[in-house]
């Protein structure tokens, strides 16, 4: 999905109309566009979308093979799931990309932004790290799978520089770290875009001024630019928890072959829900509704804190 | 601090010493823009070449260009018909989101009501919720409505779930347009409704255009939907052909110039569109997010 923020939603109420135009025909004749207007992309939103979503909470609370009679379980599913080590695992991933991925993407972006800030060929750098971010997941994951091949381009290289015995990356115990040095790669270019955007609304005197007080590029960043793009920070944050709970191609693809899934050991919760409902054997179709459910609630719970956290009174500048 | 060493003035720049920070730091970010434009390049190489010369000499440029990985890759795995039921079915999705989207957005963001507000915040609740959440559900619903492996069922689910980000959009956009063209065409006694289409929507244009590219762009590489929806081999939109070739690859032998011959199929469309509009691509994924 593209993403873009989830703030809160004003732009509607810009100004209100002045109480003499309230009900002037004009007014009354607008209104009447209202519905005709909203009401096909909202039935059709709320039909395959938000009535979905409840359908789920109400198969997570069943069993059931997709076909035939529903049987009701009350909380099974999810029991169920607390018990089973491929879950765990698979819940340990998508909290590992949330916030090792995370950490790492943002750490690398702000580094990116401030040393973009003020560098020949700024805009040129930018378009090509945000790049990746626009490219199908299945195509990075065969090219990023590709590139650490047992006689592939990374170990080719490594060798020139003479390490004989390189590590088996895609090997069950490499494999995950790959993916997360991958995720970094694809998702950086996005966050550093839009921190870059944020760091260039700051009033450039206000560097000029720590300059002048002597306040070194660390000084610098604490004081004057992390608290200027707070907002902006907090709003990557959501967009970041949003997108990467839902990762799937690129792990998906993975496997080196279609219609067979890559090892557990490196499933996320979108695969193992998938894996569920999709791929071969019965579907069990409660436990991959109670894993949306699993997931939905993480981004909840998420962007709740997130919005929680990064509240605070706006700076003027 | 204790000695500033220059004085503010008209004709003082501040000083900018490149620390060791600066030094470094800009080889650094071009390193890594560099390693990017490589995995590109190589992309392109490698689907020149052929399996042997791949993994023989994986740095070089390929000696003798196997043009026909491309051929074989458009026709093993019907690339050709793939790449038709893509464009049909993306193109056609993303015209009919914006005629649905357009005017909801408008509505939302212009027409004031008690309404407004509740229901922007009801679209926006769509932009966090995961498409792994609704796809049992959509299975059961389309199933029933004989929609599985019909690219009119994937038009459908297209449509639907760009919906919410595409509304979400264009309120924005749409708010920021100036009132007063819609007051002076009211007064020149345009109804509302000729308003919207005939002034409202041109005027919009620049704000449909991209987000018509994003959900193009989006669409261009799914694959969750299609590997759930889409069975049949005619139906393959790019994605499947790429994860058909991969799969055939482990019973066929390695073909590694032809999937590499495939990845380009996918990716350089996206790249040409990104070459040619790449400006607008990147503020639009990245409007809303900075005021």
């Amino acid at each position: 999905m593209t993403v873009t923020a989830v703030r809160e939603t004003e732009p509607a109420l810009g100004r209100a109309p002045a109480p003499a135009a309230q009900g002037s025909p004009l007014t009354r004749g607008r209104r009447r566009l209202f519905w005709p207007f909203v009401a096909p992309a909202l039935v059709l939103y709320t039909v395959f979308y938000i009535l979905p979503t409840l359908a789920t909470a109400w198969i997570s609370l069943n069993k059931w093979a997709g076909a035939g009679p529903m049987e009701f379980a009350g909380l099974d599913n999810y029991r169920r799931l607390l018990l089973d080590p491929i879950f765990h695992d698979s819940f340990a991933n998508t909290l590992t990309i949330l916030f090792v991925v995370g950490g790492a993407t943002f750490a690398l972006s702000f580094l990116l932004t401030m040393i973009l800030r003020d560098m020949a060929g700024r805009k040129a750098v930018r378009s090509i790290i945000f790049f990746p971010n626009i490219v199908s997941g299945i195509v990075l994951s065969i090219l990023w799978g590709f590139l650490f091949q047992a006689d592939g381009v990374v170990n080719q290289a490594l060798r020139a520089f003479g390490v004989d015995d390189p590590p088996n990356w895609l090997g069950a115990d490499n494999l995950f770290s790959i993916i997360m040095i991958g995720l970094v790669w694809v998702q950086t270019g996005f966050y550093t875009t839009i921190l870059m955007a944020a760091v260039d609304r700051i009033p450039k005197d206000l560097y000029e001024v720590c300059d002048l007080e002597g306040a070194n590029a660390w000084q610098r960043f604490r004081h004057v630019t992390l608290p200027l793009v707070w907002d902006v920070v907090g709003v990557c944050a959501v967009l970041w928890s949003i997108s990467a709970i839902k990762i799937f191609e690129f792990i998906y693809a993975f496997a080196g072959a279609a219609g067979q899934l890559p090892p557990t050991k490196v499933w996320n919760t979108a695969l193992y829900a998938y894996a569920e409902a999709f791929a071969g054997g019965v579907p069990k179709y409660g436990s991959a509704a109670a894993t949306g459910m699993v997931m939905l609630a993480l981004v909840g719970v998420l962007v709740v804190l997130l919005r929680r956290m990064f509240r605070r009174d706006p700076v003027q500048f | 601090m204790a000695t500033t060493r220059r004085l503010p003035g008209p004709f003082t720049r501040p000083l900018r010493l490149p620390g060791p920070a600066r030094l470094l730091g800009s080889p650094l970010a071009w390193l890594f823009a560099l390693f990017s434009v490589a995995v590109a390049v190589w992309m392109l190489l490698t689907s020149l070449k052929s399996t042997r010369a791949i993994f023989a000499e994986p740095w070089s440029l390929p000696a003798d260009p196997q043009w026909d990985n491309y051929a074989r890759a458009w026709t093993a795995s019907d690339f050709a018909g793939a790449t038709l039921n893509t464009v049909v079915l993306v193109f056609g999705a993303a015209a009919t989101t914006i005629a649905l989207s357009a005017p909801a957005a408008y509505a939302l963001s212009r027409i004031l009501t008690r309404w407004n507000s509740g229901l922007t915040a009801f679209f926006a609740l769509g932009l966090g919720i995961p498409s792994q959440v609704i796809v049992l559900p959509l299975y059961v619903m389309m199933n029933a409505l004989y929609l599985v492996d019909s690219l009119t069922g994937m038009w459908i689910l297209y449509v639907a779930t760009s919906v919410p980000f595409t509304v979400f959009f264009l309120t924005g956009f749409f708010g920021s347009l100036p009132r007063e063209l819609e007051e002076a065409a009211a007064l020149d006694g345009a109804s509302p409704n000729r308003t919207f289409w005939q002034i409202m929507l041109p005027l919009a244009r620049s704000g449909i255009i991209t987000v018509m590219i994003l959900n193009v762009i989006q669409h261009w590489g799914e694959t969750l939907f299609g590997l759930i929806f889409l069975q049949s081999e005619e139906n393959a939109t790019l994605s499947l052909a790429l994860l058909g070739f991969l799969q055939r690859m482990q019973f066929n032998g390695a073909d590694w110039g032809g999937l590499f011959a495939g990845v380009c199929m996918v990716v350089l469309p996206v790249l040409a569109c990104y070459i040619w509009l790449g400006r607008r691509i990147i503020e639009g994924m990245t409007l809303g997010s900075v005021k």
